[in-house]
C-alpha cells in the first residue's frame, strides 16, 4: 500500500547532480559563460609578463645562498 | 630545482582564466589583478610542489582562492555565510524583452555569497567538474553541488526568471536519472 510519491526534494537532489543545471538549455548557465568569457577574453595587463620576467631573474640569485 | 620554461609559459598561458575568476571573487578589476600577482608570486615560490601533468590551471584555481580568503580575513571580513542573506530586496526588474541584460546578470551574481558564486563559477564558467571545484574548495562534492544549486536558484530569484528545470531536457534528463537511480 505503500506507493512511493515523488519526493520533490529528491528531485531537487537529483538535478543537482545533473550537469544540464547549467547546460546550454539554461539562461543562467549561457548567461554566466557570457560574463567569464567576456572576462577571459579581456587584454591582459603587462605587468604579468614583467613580473615573470622579474621572478625569472632573480631566481638564479637565490639559489647561491 | 629552477621553474623550466614550459611552467612559465603554462602560467602565462592561465592568466586569462586567473584573472576571469579573481574578478568573479573580488567584484573588483585592480583587487583582482592584485589577487592574480600574488598568486604568480606564490605559484612560483611553490612550482616545486606542484606535480607535472596535473592540473596546473586547478592548482592555480586554489592558490587564487585561498589567497582571496586570507586577504578577506586580514581585512577583518567576515566570509559571508549563505544562510544569512536576503533575497527580497535584491530583486532586478527583467528588460523588457524579456532578454536578461549581462548587466543586470553581473549585478544579481554581485549579490550572491561569496561561497555559492565560486561555486557556479567554477562548475558553469571556468569548466570544472563537481570533483576538481570540491577540491580547490576544500569541500565536499555534495557541497559543491549543492551552492552551484542555490546559486542558480538565487539568480533565477533575482532575476525573475521562473523554473527552467521544470520543462525542456532539464526535466527530461533528470527523470531518466531518477528511474535509474531509484
Amino acid at each position: 500500500m505503500k506507493k512511493p510519491n515523488p519526493d520533490p526534494e529528491k528531485a531537487d537532489r537529483r538535478r543537482n547532480g545533473s550537469a544540464e543545471l547549467l547546460g546550454p538549455n539554461s539562461e543562467i548557465g549561457r548567461k554566466l559563460k557570457q560574463y567569464y568569457d567576456g572576462l577571459v577574453s579581456e587584454e591582459i595587463p603587462d605587468r604579468f609578463a614583467q613580473l615573470l620576467r622579474q621572478l625569472e631573474q632573480t631566481e638564479p640569485a637565490e639559489k647561491k645562498g | 630545482m629552477a621553474v623550466s620554461p614550459e611552467f612559465k609559459q603554462d602560467l602565462l598561458g592561465t592568466i586569462p582564466n586567473l584573472r576571469a575568476f579573481a574578478v568573479s571573487l573580488t567584484q573588483n578589476a585592480d583587487k583582482a589583478d592584485d589577487l592574480v600577482q600574488e598568486t604568480l608570486v606564490k605559484a612560483w615560490d611553490k612550482h616545486e610542489s606542484f606535480q607535472m601533468g596535473t592540473n596546473l590551471k586547478a592548482w592555480l584555481f586554489t592558490i587564487l582562492r585561498n589567497e582571496f580568503y586570507s586577504q578577506m580575513r586580514k581585512r577583518g571580513r567576515e566570509v559571508q555565510d549563505s544562510d544569512g542573506i536576503m533575497t527580497e530586496r535584491l530583486a532586478v526588474h527583467p528588460s523588457q524583452h524579456g532578454l536578461l541584460d549581462l548587466k543586470d546578470f553581473r549585478g544579481a551574481l554581485e549579490q550572491l555569497p561569496e561561497d555559492q558564486r565560486e561555486a557556479i563559477i567554477l562548475i558553469g564558467a571556468s569548466g570544472f567538474s563537481y570533483e576538481e571545484a570540491a577540491e580547490i574548495c576544500g569541500c565536499a562534492v555534495g557541497t559543491i553541488k549543492s551552492r552551484v544549486s542555490r546559486a542558480r536558484n538565487r539568480l533565477q530569484e533575482i532575476l525573475k526568471i521562473s523554473g527552467e528545470a521544470d520543462y525542456g531536457p532539464d526535466s527530461i534528463s533528470a527523470q531518466v536519472m531518477g528511474s535509474s537511480a531509484a
